[in-house]
């Protein structure tokens, strides 16, 4: 699914402000097609991560390529596609017009904006309601319309920030789809979140940072397997056969509890739990369950980050 | 380039289409026509005033006066003898509003001077004045006459004299009259005053909603952040230009219709201030000029005052210095317009705040060499560019920033850095 080229790479990026470095030496790699992850949590520096890579603000140190180019987001703005963490519109003004205006500064042509704005509207069943005002809609239609507004101009790289900060169920599942959707386009995402469970579900990479420093980084289910403590549970069905002999193998197993019918194991490190399951199997065991225990993407979370989370929002120099 | 226009057309149409606009389009020549007349209408406006002369002389000097008051155009003047309890059935009168006023005459009149008169408004500057005038010219004939002049020598000796007016520009006469040239000077230095404050503070809205609504997040990730304030004092400025062409020809057509306004009311201030000075093309471009250039100026200021606040509230008291300079500008008009070419109206006209209000000024009152309107276009025009540099930079950082309005050496900061 991913090709090697990146499309968005991070080379020790750094971004002080006064008082505190929000990102520190920064460097992370989103691979074409990926749904990336950027995790952390609350001042972490994900915002402005997204801003630099966005050219919204320039790094004081490190750089951004993008599509494989040393520049940063406003040199390719209509390639990329951009949800703010506040979301908001001009309150006053139509809603097609809004949507025309957003594609234009995005450098679509006028009446092609036009277009596409009007059978995205439809799509989403805001037709009637594109020559209201802003202000007259809902706020669920409102996050709708700003939803079309990212990606009205067919952008190949989505950045959405907190993009499930403030929606209820229902508006969390249309994004989920949405982002699904668009990948299946072949369009990449990167997406900041603190909620993990969704990240958990959508990322197939990710990174995690706290205090503007990188922790960790890779495919989530790389990461999973390194980070986890890798536990092993094993039922039987009726015949253990020689379990027991593999179990006492140090170069696979590290500590066993055994039940008899029932096993938890906590494999040793570099083990390879598919090579454990043959070898139950060629020594005549009948297993009812074989279950990898991997810890969740919210434990690893906190395992990484710890209690350092409660005082990440600012970190002074001095 | 593409972008920028994007950012301008959206200002312009979402103005245009704003109701707001199309009051002020409408009822603006009203106001200012209003602001201008008004002092004039009233003045003249004041009607015929019915008015009793109180005759206690012993000569013909009160039935003269009575004469010659009711025949001019101000009053309707009527005689009455002097005696008991006169006064305080007029003074009921008055007071009942069945007369305006009454003039109390004795022979001390033509022996001091000295009269009385009682009216429901002795404020009328007007008509007290006419009134003096009158009983001025009676007594003074009176005097002659009881010297033993004839009667003829004094009504020829009476003739006034009344004293034309010409400006002279460039060595020629304009045609262009005293009043003429205050009524323009004026006249500029109001729609001048009020343009630039509202367009500026219109750029300043703008940029505040851009901020509150945070879209400006999106914005700056697709346009840099001086392509998006450059769109937006175009945008605005577009409309302000736009709004000038349609005031331009309501104006005008209001005037051709002058000649009615003037046959309906005899009056003689309203006809002066009618009679506007002929706009000559340079008069047009050159406050056409200090326009652009002063908004220009002016909006770049409110521009980065929208950036750095939060709240309308802020924005409202972050305003202050800048339409402070603005005001200061205006207000030193009058003393410009006692004498434009006084070392005070010369460094006005030559620092960029105050020079796009007090050059037209300067100029509409009174004769400018052409090397002192360029070296200050020079410097306003020099100014233009520093003040849109580091307004540019403030709104640069101001634009992300929420919370805490910054202080001054924050701000000298983000220009620093930016």
């Amino acid at each position: 699914m991913t090709t090697p080229v990146p499309i968005l790479v991070l080379d020790q990026v750094t971004k002080r402000f006064a008082g505190h470095t929000a990102v520190d030496g920064l460097s992370l790699s989103v691979a074409t097609g990926a749904i990336y992850g950027l995790l952390g949590p609350n001042g972490a520096g994900k915002t402005t991560t997204i801003r630099m890579i966005l050219d919204i603000i320039e790094p004081d140190a490190g750089s951004v390529r993008l599509f494989g180019e040393p520049s940063g987001g406003r040199t390719h703005t209509a390639r990329i596609g951009y949800l703010p963490e506040e979301r908001g519109l001009y309150r006053k003004m139509r809603v097609l017009d809004v949507l025309v205006f957003l594609a234009e500064v995005k450098g679509v042509e006028r009446r092609a904006a036009r277009a596409k704005a009007t059978a995205w509207l439809e799509r989403l069943g805001l037709a009637a309601w594109r020559l209201r005002r802003i202000d007259e809609l809902s706020k669920g239609m409102q996050q709708k319309v700003q939803f079309i507004s990212t990606i009205l101009h067919e952008p190949e790289l989505v950045i959405l920030d907190e993009p499930f900060a403030g929606l209820d169920p229902v508006n969390t599942q249309v994004v989920k789809d949405a982002v699904l959707e668009l990948t299946r386009h072949g369009v990449t995402i990167l997406f900041s979140t603190h909620i993990m469970e969704q990240a958990e579900k959508l990322c197939d990479e990710l990174c995690i940072i706290a205090r503007g420093r990188k922790l960790v980084e890779g495919a989530l289910s790389d990461i999973k397997r390194t980070r986890s403590g890798h536990h092993l549970i094993i039922g039987f069905d009726g015949s253990a056969g020689a379990a027991a002999q593999v179990f006492a193998d140090r170069g696979l197993v590290n500590k066993v509890d055994d039940y008899g019918q029932y096993a938890e194991l906590e494999l040793a490190a570099g083990a390879d739990p598919q090579q454990i399951l043959q070898r139950l199997v060629a020594s005549g065991a009948r297993l009812s369950r074989f279950e990898l225990q991997e810890p969740s993407l919210n434990k690893i979370f906190i395992d990484l980050v710890g209690p350092d989370a409660a005082r990440a929002e600012a970190r002074p120099d001095a | 380039m593409h972008k920028v226009w994007a950012v301008v057309r959206r200002e312009f149409v979402e103005r245009i289409r704003s109701k707001w606009f199309w009051v002020m389009a409408l009822l603006g020549p009203v106001f200012f026509g209003v602001v201008f007349l008004l002092p004039a209408l009233l003045a003249g406006r004041a009607g015929i005033k019915r008015i009793v002369v109180v005759d206690g002389t012993t000569g013909p000097v009160g039935a003269r006066i009575t004469e010659l008051l009711d025949q001019s155009e101000v009053f309707h003047a009527v005689r009455v003898p002097a005696t008991a309890h006169v006064v305080d059935s007029l003074t009921t009168a008055v007071g009942a509003k069945r007369l305006d006023g009454f003039l109390l005459l004795t022979d001390a009149a033509v022996d001091s001077g000295t009269a009385e008169y009682r009216g429901s408004n002795v404020s009328a500057f007007g008509a007290i004045a006419a009134l003096e005038r009158t009983i001025g010219e009676v007594v003074d004939a009176v005097r002659l006459e009881h010297a033993g002049v004839d009667p003829q020598v004094v009504a020829r000796a009476r003739i006034r004299v009344h004293l034309v007016t010409q400006k002279i520009a460039g060595g020629r006469t304009t045609g262009e009259s005293a009043a003429q040239s205050f009524s323009l000077a004026y006249f500029m230095a109001i729609i001048l005053y009020t343009a630039i404050l509202i367009y500026g503070i219109n750029v300043m809205s703008s940029v505040l909603e851009e901020k509150t609504t945070r879209i400006v997040e999106v914005l700056v990730s697709s346009l840099r952040p001086f392509q998006l304030m450059l769109g937006k004092v175009l945008g605005v400025g577009a409309v302000s230009i736009f709004q000038f062409l349609i005031w331009g020809v309501s104006v005008r057509l209001l005037l051709a219709q002058r000649g009615r306004f003037i046959s309906t009311g005899d009056l003689n201030e309203a006809r002066q201030v009618f009679d506007l000075p002929h706009v000559s093309t340079a008069t047009a471009a050159l406050f056409i000029t200090y326009f652009v250039g002063g908004f220009l100026l002016y909006s770049a200021m409110f521009a980065a005052v929208g950036a750095m606040s939060s709240t309308e509230q802020e924005a409202r008291q972050a305003q202050q210095p800048v339409t402070w300079l603005l005001v200061l500008s205006f207000v030193s008009m009058f003393a410009m317009l006692n004498d434009p070419g006084s070392p005070f109206a010369v460094t006005l006209s030559l620092i960029p705040f105050s020079a796009p209000i007090a050059m037209p000024v300067r100029w509409a009152a009174g004769t400018l060499p052409t090397s002192e309107v360029a070296l200050s276009l020079v410097v306003l025009a020099l100014a233009i560019v520093g003040v849109t540099w580091v307004a540019a930079r403030i709104y640069r950082v101001g634009m992300l920033m929420t919370g805490k309005r910054p202080s001054v050496r924050e701000l000298v900061r983000w220009v620093r850095t930016s």
